[in-house]
């Protein structure tokens, strides 16, 4: 009970560090790729500092209890991961959060934040499908959607659920709102000034917003991680050498619009996802 | 004690329906509705205390009535289909007519089937769900119809006949789930269709009257599979026994030439709870009232549909039957809900996500492990609550603004806080963890990878669930930077079943640990092991070979609790989180000034109001592409399902 406790804790205070420092890392490299010096790594936590001193200032009484709710359910998201309890519970609180999402760009007037909410909404159909494949996957080779048993198996999930982990490092594109999905906004001026579904955040409930971005991009890194638990540290390796791999495609690839995001996934991803399911299937039968 | 207790379950409806009928006093009317309902209610809460049993009523020739009233039923639809000069209708009546008049008459068939009424704790659930919410729905009409009749300037009133069918719908659907005799269920199955019929063509104008055809003969269709199934029975399995649904289910009769009837039925099934292709039925029984909707879609009508499926289950368990019958529902629940997404009616997107979740509840009986037939129970259970109140919901808000349309909603959250916030957590109880309907589809998704092409199905569905209902939600709740919102004043009519029910989402949500246990485990175990029905009771018992239990007392159910209470309690307690003010939305530099103004200066200086929408992908989800598509899978599907009866023993 006393070491769930502290794990609880650890993971509510360090997740955010790892996050941060991981944006950090990616505005400087991002900057380099770019041809410019760039941001201290801290920068991102400077940023958060500020914001959160400011004025509570908002366009809509709803607003803030969205944002709320998209950071509470990212945490809770995260500590399924953590305490390594079901994958489907995990994928589902993770497509609430980004309902909260969505529902906070709506409850307000404004043009920028609706096309951004409607276009967030199109990102959840877009990666939601792929990730309770990876889910059904997951239970393929295993027989139960419990994340603990992923790391009772000697034998790493990789190598049975590959084609599920390319269709991952697509979620994990969307997910980090990186080109060519950066569709719902972007990060740091990369496309646009007007920044989407976030436009109307401000101050302190900005903050609140890349606090949750911050749990997200540990949340998502983690899930790939998944795929080789045996021994962990291959498994982070894979998801850093995936977070190197998203920022190297940013710089490479332009924006695509929305329906050919969510037509790709609905083909490629599902397709992908499908097969390999179908494979374990008639290979291994119904455990 | 049992004598009354179906007497009320069964009887009383239609007594009170009388009753009420010939009363024509507003205030008299609304005593008798009030007091049926609450009679309806204890009763079924009786029904729990005394657990299952068996019924055969005595000291009258019930099945002499019940023989008549079939034949009344069925000329009265000949009457339809010849004044509506409607000639499906009346096709569909002849194929009913003829076969059961060659049965009774031809083949002398003397149907005695003993006990005739088994009530095992899935009836006793469904009875629960019927008298409950139905009750609660018939209550909510009251003051609705009132209000219906004044907007439409009504000059004779017949409120009093169309409380006389919802009632009545109540007593038959309480029938239907008790029936064991086939012939006795098959009286109910049409009493019901009957009622829908009356209640759909209730405002008598030409496009009410068409789709109640519609539903009429499509039910008929369906009607007539049962009868085919009846007569099918009693000549291969050697007469009356063969009629009863426990000895379809528990296994007692020749299989091999089982599989053709119990198909037929499961197609009757499909028809009553307007699977693919029949979804067209109930969409357009959204012409009626709202409390009518309400009804055929929570409690009453689709719920006899899936109930009837369910109820067969291991008639079909480990046959190829199973496996179609779960390929049809999980392709409804993917077909409806992809839909959906194109509808900008709130009723029609609450009739898709309907066919949807009954498509869902089908497959799980099709996928026919004791799992899948719990996740199935928990969802008519669930679904019956939310749907309910959704329905109720959008019958006020359609008395508030008087539009169906999702684009007229915008920002219903300033204008009618409280009918918002209701229909706000309606929705959310649709797809929110932990709400019910959520551990539904887990549960479901747990037990369908036994069949994995309905994994997918349901994978994809659930997807296209989650965007219709936020797309909704979003339109509800965008406001401007408003200040004061005073809640709206309702109707207790209205007010006493919306909060009811949705009392009852919380606490059935809260509770479902304990509801599972003591519930619907033994139910799914009833509908599982057929007859062993007084084995268990409503004791604490486990399911063979799964980890039924195990599940729910691993740890998700109570994170789902707990970070479900933080979103819930935090912002309380952080009321300091407050925006301390409010600013307006930025255009570009050029709003026209007033902070709750929606608009900016556009050429010239004119001032151009902000008009904003929701995506509907009309081009490549809506009807006219989809439909051809989806309908022709869909009816292949249940030719596959019928031949596998046939053709695969």
């Amino acid at each position: 009970m006393m070491r769930q406790l502290i794990l609880l804790i650890a993971t509510i205070v360090v997740a955010p560090f790892i996050g941060g420092l991981l944006f950090g890392i990616d505005r400087r490299i991002t900057a380099r790729l770019q041809g410019r010096f760039g941001p201290p790594i801290l920068q991102p936590f400077y940023d958060f500092l500020k914001l959160i001193g400011k004025e509570r200032i908002a366009v809509s009484r709803l607003q803030f209890v969205w944002i709320y709710a998209y950071l509470v359910f990212m945490v809770g998201s995260l500590l399924c991961l953590v305490f390594q309890s079901d994958f489907l519970i995990l994928v589902f609180l993770l497509g609430f959060a980004g309902v909260s999402l969505v529902l906070a760009g709506f409850s307000t007037k404004s043009p920028y934040s609706h096309f951004g909410a409607n276009r967030e909404l199109l990102q959840i159909m877009a990666y939601e499908p792929v990730l309770l494949l990876l889910a059904i996957g997951i239970y393929a080779q295993n027989g139960t959607f419990l994340i603990s048993e992923i790391f009772n198996q000697s034998r790493p999930l990789i190598f049975s659920l590959w084609p599920l982990f390319i269709a991952v490092l697509y979620v994990l594109t969307i997910k980090m709102r990186k080109s060519p999905f950066d569709i719902a906004t972007s990060h740091h001026a990369h496309q646009e000034i007007v920044k989407g579904v976030i436009t109307e955040f401000s101050g302190p409930y900005y903050a609140l917003y890349q606090l949750a971005e911050w749990y997200e991009i540990v949340l998502v890194l983690g899930i790939v991680a998944l795929f080789w638990t045996n021994p962990l540290w291959v498994g982070i390796l894979i998801a850093l050498a995936a977070f190197l791999l998203e920022l190297l495609i940013d710089n490479i690839a332009a924006r695509m619009t929305a329906p050919w995001m969510v037509r790709l996934s609905w083909t490629v991803g599902l397709i992908l996802g499908v097969l390999n399911i179908a494979y374990i299937y008639f290979t291994k039968g119904v455990s | 004690m049992t004598d009354g207790m179906m007497a009320i379950a069964i009887l009383l409806p239609l007594l009170a329906g009388l009753v009420i009928f010939l009363v024509r006093d507003y205030y008299a009317r609304n005593v008798v509705v009030v007091v049926t309902a609450l009679t309806l209610i204890a009763n079924s809460i009786l029904f729990v205390v005394k657990g299952p049993f068996t019924y055969t009523p005595t000291g009258f020739n019930w099945g002499l009535v019940i023989e008549v009233l079939d034949y009344a039923i069925l000329i009265f639809y000949l009457y339809l289909g010849f004044t509506l000069r409607n000639w499906l209708v009346l096709i569909f009546a002849v194929t009913q007519l003829i076969p059961l008049a060659y049965f009774e008459f031809v083949m002398k068939a003397h149907v005695e089937v003993a006990p005739a009424f088994v009530v095992d704790n899935l009836a006793i659930i469904m009875c629960l769900v019927i008298s409950i919410v139905g009750s609660l729905i018939c209550i909510y009409a009251l003051r609705y119809m009132y209000d219906h009749e004044q907007h439409a300037h009504v000059e004779k009133s017949r409120q009093s006949r169309f409380l006389l069918w919802l009632v009545l719908f109540l007593g038959a659907m309480n029938g239907l789930v008790f029936a064991n005799n086939l012939v006795w269920l098959y009286f109910f199955w049409e009493v019901t269709t009957m009622c829908s019929f009356m209640l759909i063509s209730h405002d008598k104008t030409e496009l009410a009257i068409k789709n109640a055809a519609r539903a009429l003969w499509m039910n008929s269709t369906g009607g007539t599979a049962f009868i085919i199934a009846i007569i099918y029975l009693y000549v291969t399995q050697g007469g009356a026994s063969a009629l009863s649904m426990q000895n379809i289910i528990g296994g007692t009769l020749q299989g091999s030439i089982l599989l053709l009837p119990v198909a037929l039925l499961c197609y009757t099934g499909c028809t009553k709870a307007a699977q693919m292709p029949f979804q067209s039925w109930l969409l357009g029984a959204m012409v009626a009232p709202t409390p009518v909707s309400a009804l055929l879609h929570s409690s009453t009508m689709v719920k006899a549909g899936v109930y009837l499926v369910l109820r067969l289950a291991p008639a079909y368990a480990g046959t190829y039957v199973s496996t179609a019958v779960a390929i049809v529902g999980a392709f409804t629940f993917f077909g409806t809900s992809a839909l959906a997404i194109s509808q900008s009616t709130g009723k029609r997107v609450l009739a898709y996500s309907t066919i949807a979740n009954l498509g869902l509840i089908i497959a799980c009986a099709g996928i026919n492990t004791p799992l899948s037939i719990a996740a199935a129970i928990l969802l008519i259970i669930f679904h019956a609550i939310s749907k309910g109140m959704l329905f109720l919901c959008a019958g006020t808000i359609e008395h508030l603004i008087w539009s169906r349309d999702i684009e007229d909603m915008e920002g219903l959250a300033a204008k009618a806080p409280l009918t918002t916030l209701i229909t706000a957590l309606g929705i959310l109880s649709m797809f929110l963890p932990p709400f019910g309907m959520l551990l539904g589809k887990w549960i479901a998704l747990e037990a369908a990878y036994r069949i994995p092409l309905a994994a997918v199905l349901f994978v994809l569905a659930s997807t296209m669930t989650i965007v219709f209902w936020t797309k909704w939600l979003g339109r509800l709740l965008q406001v401007l930077p408003k200040l004061g919102w005073p809640f709206e004043k309702l109707s207790l009519s209205y007010s006493v079943p919306l909060w009811t029910l949705l009392v009852g989402i919380f606490v059935v949500g809260i509770g479902v640990a304990p509801i599972y246990q003591n519930f619907v485990a033994s139910a799914a175990h009833n509908v599982i092991s057929g007859t062993q029905i007084f084995a268990s009771g409503w004791d604490n018992m486990s399911l063979s070979g799964t980890s039924v239990k195990g599940l729910l007392g691993y740890f998700p159910v109570w994170a789902l609790y707990a970070v479900f209470a933080i979103a819930v309690l935090l912002p309380l307690i952080f009321v300091g989180l407050k925006p301390t003010q409010l600013r307006p939305v930025y255009m570009c530099g050029e709003q026209s000034g007033a902070m709750d103004a929606d608009e900016y200066m556009a050429e010239a200086d004119t001032k151009t109001k902000v008009i904003l929408g929701g995506y509907y992908f009309q081009d490549s989800l809506g009807e006219k592409t989809l439909n051809p598509v989806v309908n022709t899978i869909a009816i292949l599907l249940l030719v596959i399902m019928i031949g596998c009866g046939v053709i695969l023993k």
